[in-house]
């Protein structure tokens, strides 16, 4: 085990920690910032995997970008929510959610079953054993592959980007002209 | 010149276009157009004739469809027969027109006169170009068509319209027949054109009797155009059409059109001679038959009428007994002769406003001009020497007493005796005696210079045209239209007395009745009372005709609707009354069974639906858990299998 | 244990399940959202895991950065529709929001 593994190994239980908090965690504003952290120890995971200018990108988009917006939205609209439901205990909303008329037991199996298949996928497979050695310049890297080889789907995603950007507006435009 | 052929049929085509379409444009509703178009086809005519007498030949045709291996073509030719046909119809056609500008001055219906008179000589000079029988059978319905029209010129009277529907149907009659025989030789000689068809009889790969029947079948619709026994009842009637008419149409030219048609498939006819015996008894009889009717008639129009046809008749005899120079010769004197009486009797009407001779009487004296030239018209057709008559029927006479027709030429003779005697008759009636109908008489006016012009025209050409086929100018027409080959009938005493003997005999006796009133009208008409009333209801034709085909149709069209009410009738009804039940039964099955079925499968659906709709929760979540479930169901087979 | 690219595609493979489950368990729709961000990220981490031991190390990284920016679309939209039902429904319930049926 060298020093990176235990670093790996750490930041790994952290982000896997923080995303089962997002989901159970009965306050919304809390599974909020659970899911920063999630994102942030994701970035770690990038950096360690040599993904540098992934991992700056992870911070700005998701934590910087993304987290915000969500807690905006839950702030304007879940006010109610906020404070969460009555009980806290783990178990008891479990047992709650799978008597749950509607749910049942069918999301647990349906996740674990995804989970464990992807699982059992990798476990079968023939994987290279040893990494590449990293890139030094991954944003270079990028931005060659980018405005070369996959200029045609970076226009795309731009044109993606700008219709997201007009609906949203449009969206949330249309109800203040109503009003 | 002769290549511009094609022309002489446009010019009047044209002219009735624009008359039919902007006669009303220009002053007296184009009437001079007509009379401009006719004049110049007859230019041309006379150019092309003056050609061909040089020589000239002209044959053109085109491809217009095919058949199989077999195609149509249409052409037109020009050769002595047709150079002649041109010259005289045009000619005739030119001075009617001219003549009409007269005669009709002030019709109702001036515009579609001159637009009609300009297409009937666009037809009949089509006709008489065409290389081929199946062009020239539909310029022959063409002028079919326009003989119909123009008989039915002043339709508003009710006899006028039923003799304009008799000449059409009667003359169709005929047609039916022609077509038959044109289908035969196109059937034997693979080939519409004329001169193919003569090929083909001439190496002698058709022959028998069906070469015979198709001449015969061609002679029916000679027969029905050219008023032969026993399909002549059509012409008398066709009188009551205007007299111009009468004279382009019903003495020149589309009465000629069945000699015309006999001549120019003449190769056919030769070929079988029991084809030409019945062309030439047929017209022997109609000759004589005619002839005695016209003894009769009151009608000034009349007798002319039966006149043609009995010349008519002379003309196939001409044909029937191989003087095919003859009978063409015959034609076009004919022609001209024929439409001049026509003309001088439409004059005549035109001063007293009368048909009936009895009426008339002593005009002379009014009407000079018509006079004198009706004088040579009748001497003409009477065959005195030396009109065109003479000569022409004089051919006649000597072709039959060359072949050795004796029966035939007495018939002739006979019949050429009572034509000198009944035109006699018509002039005396018309123009000598007393006045019988004072206050016509005082009515009576010379015509104006339009109507008398052509009439003087028409005389010179009476008196000279005979010389074109006489010693005098060595049988020139003989050697230009011909046969096979030239022949000049050598004279025979025997017929030169026998002709003259007969107008002699007829002129004589006509003047000893009708001119000095020796032999009294009233003794013969006693003696002979039963003849008489025979020849004053022509051999009742009209009435046996009426009887066998008029009333018998009727009958036959009861039976036939009896038949219809009774049985067929019975047998639509019973159908009927068979579906309606039928039909009945099959609702009840549709609505039970059919149905049933239908609704049942609706309701099995409804009920399928009702259980499924279950499964659309609306719920967004419920739908991904499936996806999801479904996914992972589908990893784990892949991932065990 | 090393870091190898099994172990970083199973610490994918869990955060993928998690996500699952919170998106189709939770009731409201900014937590269905925040859960399929958290399983967008997971892939995320294997295309990058797999860049690094591929040649080819842009490829999965490209890939990479255009989840990001599907993932940033879908949140700005998603964000913008779940307001417009909180201002008509006053709350963002999805259990109320059944619109999708027969």
């Amino acid at each position: 085990m060298t020093v990176t593994d235990w670093v790996f190994l750490a930041i790994a239980l952290v982000t896997l920690f923080s995303a089962y908090r997002v989901v159970t965690t009965h306050k919304i504003m809390h599974a909020a910032l659970w899911l920063g952290l999630t994102f942030v120890g994701v970035a770690g995971i990038f950096l360690l995997l040599g993904a540098d200018f992934l991992a700056a990108a992870q911070v700005l988009v998701y934590v910087g970008a993304i987290t915000t917006i969500i807690i905006f939205g839950i702030m304007l609209s879940s006010v109610e929510d906020l404070r969460g439901e009555s009980f806290d205990n783990v178990w008891k909303r479990l047992s709650s959610r799978l008597t749950s008329s509607r749910r049942g037991i069918w999301p647990l199996l349906a996740a674990v079953g995804l989970a464990a298949a992807m699982v059992i996928v990798v476990s079968r497979g023939q994987w290279p054993a040893s990494p590449h050695a990293p890139a030094l310049d991954t944003p270079r890297l990028l931005g060659e592959a980018l405005f070369t080889r996959f200029v045609i789907p970076f226009e795309a995603a731009s044109i993606v980007l700008l219709v997201a950007l007009i609906g949203a507006i449009a969206l949330a435009l249309k109800e203040e002209r109503t009003e | 010149m002769a290549e511009l052929a094609w022309l002489i049929p446009i010019l009047p085509l044209a002219s009735f276009v624009f008359i039919s379409l902007a006669g009303q444009t220009v002053k007296g509703d184009g009437d001079r157009v007509g009379v401009a178009a006719v004049g110049a086809s007859l230019i041309l005519s006379i150019l092309v004739f003056v050609d061909v007498l040089d020589g000239a030949r002209v044959s053109a045709d085109f491809a217009w469809a095919f058949f199989g291996g077999t195609q149509l073509r249409l052409g037109y030719q020009v050769d002595p027969l047709t150079a002649t046909m041109l010259v005289v119809v045009t000619l005739i056609s030119f001075l009617v027109h001219v003549y009409s500008l007269g005669y009709m001055h002030g019709d109702v219906r001036y515009k579609r006169y001159y637009a009609i008179l300009s297409l009937f000589t666009a037809s009949m000079l089509g006709l008489v170009l065409a290389d081929n029988l199946l062009f020239l059978f539909a310029f022959w319905e063409l002028i079919g068509l326009c003989s119909f029209l123009l008989i039915g010129h002043w339709y508003e009277k009710r006899d006028v319209g039923f003799a304009a529907l008799k000449a059409f149907l009667t003359t169709r009659v005929g047609d039916i027949g022609m077509l038959v025989g044109i289908m035969l030789v196109f059937f034997h000689a693979r080939s519409f054109q004329f001169d193919a068809i003569a090929e083909v009889i001439a190496s002698g790969q058709w022959v028998g009797p069906a070469l015979a029947a198709a001449a015969v079948l061609l002679f029916a619709g000679a027969v029905g155009k050219s008023a032969q026994f026993p399909l002549h009842v059509w012409l008398p009637d066709a009188m009551a059409g205007p007299t111009s008419v009468s004279a382009l149409i019903h003495a020149a030219t589309l009465v000629a059109a069945g000699v015309y048609l006999v001549a120019r498939s003449y190769a056919v006819f030769s070929a079988a001679p029991e084809a030409l015996a019945t062309v030439a008894w047929v017209g022997g009889i109609t000759a004589l038959f005619a002839a005695s009717i016209a003894l009769v008639m009151e009608d000034i129009k009349k007798v002319l009428a039966y006149s043609t046809v009995s010349q008519l008749g002379f003309m196939m005899v001409g044909l029937g007994v191989g003087g095919f120079t003859a009978g063409v010769f015959h034609l076009v004197t004919h022609a001209v002769f024929k439409a001049l009486l026509f003309l001088a009797s439409g004059s005549v009407i035109h001063g007293v406003d009368t048909q009936n001779m009895h009426e008339m009487g002593g005009l002379r004296k009014k009407m000079p001009v018509t006079f004198w030239t009706w004088a040579i018209g009748s001497a003409a057709l009477a065959g005195i020497y030396p009109l065109a008559g003479f000569w022409s029927k004089d051919e006649i006479l000597l072709s039959v007493y060359e072949g050795q027709h004796t029966a035939l030429f007495w018939i002739l003779v006979i019949a050429a005796t009572l034509t000198a005697f009944y035109i006699t008759r018509a002039t005396l009636l018309t123009f000598f005696g007393e006045p019988r109908d004072r206050r016509r008489y005082e009515h009576a006016h010379e015509s104006p210079a339009t109507m008398t012009v052509p009439l003087v025209i028409l005389a010179a050409l009476a008196v000279v045209l005979g010389f074109a086929n006489s010693p005098y100018s060595g049988y020139w027409f003989a050697r230009f239209v011909y046969f096979d080959h030239p022949h000049v009938p050598e004279a025979a005493g025997f017929v030169l007395f026998w002709a003259t003997a007969s107008w002699v005999v007829g002129v004589g006796l006509a003047v000893l009745v009708y001119g000095f009133g020796l032999i009294s009208r009233r003794a013969v008409i006693d003696n002979l009372r039963p003849v008489w009333v025979l020849l004053k209801n022509k051999y009742y034709f009209d009435e046996l005709y009426y009887l066998v085909f008029v009333r018998g149709t009727v009958a036959l069209a009861r039976i036939v609707g009896w038949f219809d009410r009774v049985v067929v009738d019975g047998v639509v009804n019973l159908a009927g009354y068979g579906t309606a039940k039928l039909s009945r039964a099959t609702g009840e099955f549709d609505r039970d069974v059919i149905d049933g079925a239908v609704n049942g499968i609706a309701a099995l659906f409804k009920a399928g639906g009702a259980v499924l709709r279950r499964l659309q929760t609306g719920y967004v979540q419920s739908y991904v858990l499936a996806l999801f479930l479904t996914v992972v169901v589908g990893l784990l087979v892949f991932a065990i299998g | 244990m090393t870091l190898s690219l099994p172990v970083v595609l199973g610490v994918g493979a869990i955060m993928f399940g998690l996500g699952v489950y919170g998106a189709l368990t939770q009731t409201n729709a900014i937590r269905v959202l925040m859960c399929i961000e958290l399983v967008l990220n997971s892939v995320n981490i294997n295309l990058v895991a797999f860049s690094r031991f591929t040649a080819d190390q842009a490829l999965g990284q490209i890939f990479a950065v255009f989840v990001m920016t599907v993932a940033a679309a879908e949140a700005a939209v998603g964000l913008a529709i779940i307001l417009m039902i909180a201002r008509r429904k006053t709350q963002i319930d999805i259990d109320q929001i059944n619109l999708l049926k027969w």
